[in-house]
């Protein structure tokens, strides 16, 4: 880990302990946690050091905690996750192990790994489900590059060893895994929601002119046209769907547009 | 977990037909689509398929819960045959304008699925709309043409 945020105050080594633990051995917090260790539980003094220290690292929690935050979780939840992870790590950490960050990187990333596994789940489900879950995605992954298709749950079985009622529970749990609000649907405009009005309204005349052109294409080449452009698929995974190679579905479309465009006349295509 | 041993009867399919009635309401047709699904599975469709199943009854089901007389119900028929699933969709609709009327949504429909009909019939005080689809368990078991 070398994200060690700020410089280290270049301090001579009072304690040669610290010194075996490498070039970072003179932490300057090493002599606060020794008097953190030394203070009484009850003291007053003791509360108020623990504090600094943990708002003196509070960067450090920080910083990790956008690590994740790519995942689509708020950043500042994540970072309250990484600030428990961060005063455990205080409240933990020996003096006499030298560096704090070796400890309290490895402890705030254990807190935040810690929170995806257990609420990383929009709804709540058991841990054993959880990993059986990602087992089952796992075999998913191994099996379509095996098959050269999507694997049918009787094949995860066998490949994995679980039960069909296993891989079935494992394939409703996923489902479940990112639940939408039910307000958050309602508040969707009907029209995105179901594809249908278009509110670019200089587009109207030719996708009401294309609808006809696409119904006389043969029925791969509508196929392809729809899981191109309506379902956002990309040629690689349309080539598997139609049975086709991929430079196939990339001929087929250029044809098909061309088609489509001709049919159209050059000039409604312009805009 | 233990497997719940089940009749020879149902055995050939592991599944039997189903029926489930709902409101015509964009709300219940997650529920329908979940179904779907499980059912799929459950006929051991590869993932894909499975995937592609949800997504047709997603978009049969709203494009007649959008024709739907107010207040009235949904039904879906799930109908295991040897080669898929048949899927069955209606309500009652006070107009009679084929869900085929919207292109796009149709078209969708017809790519997911393996065939797609559509009959609107005039019945007391309004028309009776039925979408019916065709799927199969996943390029294994079709002509991929």
């Amino acid at each position: 880990m070398s994200t060690t945020p700020g410089p280290a105050a270049p301090e001579p080594a009072e304690h040669p302990a610290e010194d075996e633990k490498g070039g970072k051995g003179t932490d300057a917090n090493v002599e606060r946690f020794r008097a953190l260790a030394e203070l009484d539980p009850d003291d007053p003094k003791r509360a108020a050091l623990r504090g600094d220290l943990v708002a003196d690292h509070v960067d450090l929690a920080r910083n990790l905690a956008r690590k994740f935050d790519r995942r689509g979780d708020q950043l500042e939840d994540l970072v309250q996750v990484a600030t428990i992870g961060l005063i455990k790590a205080v409240d933990r950490f020996e003096a006499d192990r030298g560096n704090f960050y070796a400890f309290a990187i490895p402890t705030i990333m254990g807190e935040l790994r810690r929170h995806f596994r257990d609420t990383g789940w929009a709804v709540r489900v058991p841990r054993q489900l959880k990993e059986l879950h990602v087992t089952v995605a796992a075999g998913r992954n191994e099996l379509s590059q095996k098959l050269g298709r999507a694997p049918k749950p009787s094949e995860l079985a066998d490949h994995l060893g679980l039960t069909k009622e296993q891989v079935y529970e494992a394939l409703v749990a996923s489902a479940a895994k990112q639940g939408t609000s039910l307000d958050a649907r309602l508040a969707e405009p009907a029209g995105d929601r179901f594809g249908y009005e278009d509110d670019r309204l200089a587009e109207v005349d030719n996708r009401r002119a294309l609808g006809p052109l696409i119904a006389e294409l043969p029925e791969r080449e509508q196929k392809i046209i729809v899981l191109r452009f309506f379902r956002g698929l990309s040629q690689a995974d349309i080539a598997r769907r139609v049975g086709v190679s991929q430079m196939q579905v990339s001929r087929l479309l250029a044809k098909t547009l061309e088609r489509l465009r001709a049919a159209l006349g050059e000039d409604t295509l312009a805009g | 977990m233990s497997e719940v041993e089940t009749s020879p009867v149902a055995r050939t399919n592991g599944v039997r037909d189903v029926e489930v009635r709902v409101w015509a309401d964009a709300e219940q047709v997650p529920l329908l689509r979940s179904f779907a699904a499980d059912i799929a599975m459950r006929l051991d469709f590869d993932l894909d398929a499975i995937e592609d199943l949800r997504m047709a009854v997603d978009e049969a089901c709203s494009l007649l819960v959008r024709a739907a007389a107010a207040d009235s119900a949904l039904l879906c028929w799930f109908e295991p045959e040897e080669h898929g699933i048949r899927v069955r969709v209606r309500v009652d609709a006070e107009h009679g304008e084929p869900p085929s009327g919207d292109a796009m949504g149709w078209q969708i429909l017809t790519a997911l699925a393996a065939t797609v009909t559509e009959t609107v019939e005039a019945v007391d005080g309004g028309h009776r709309v039925t979408v019916e689809l065709l799927a199969v368990p996943g390029p294994g078991e079709v002509d991929p043409r």
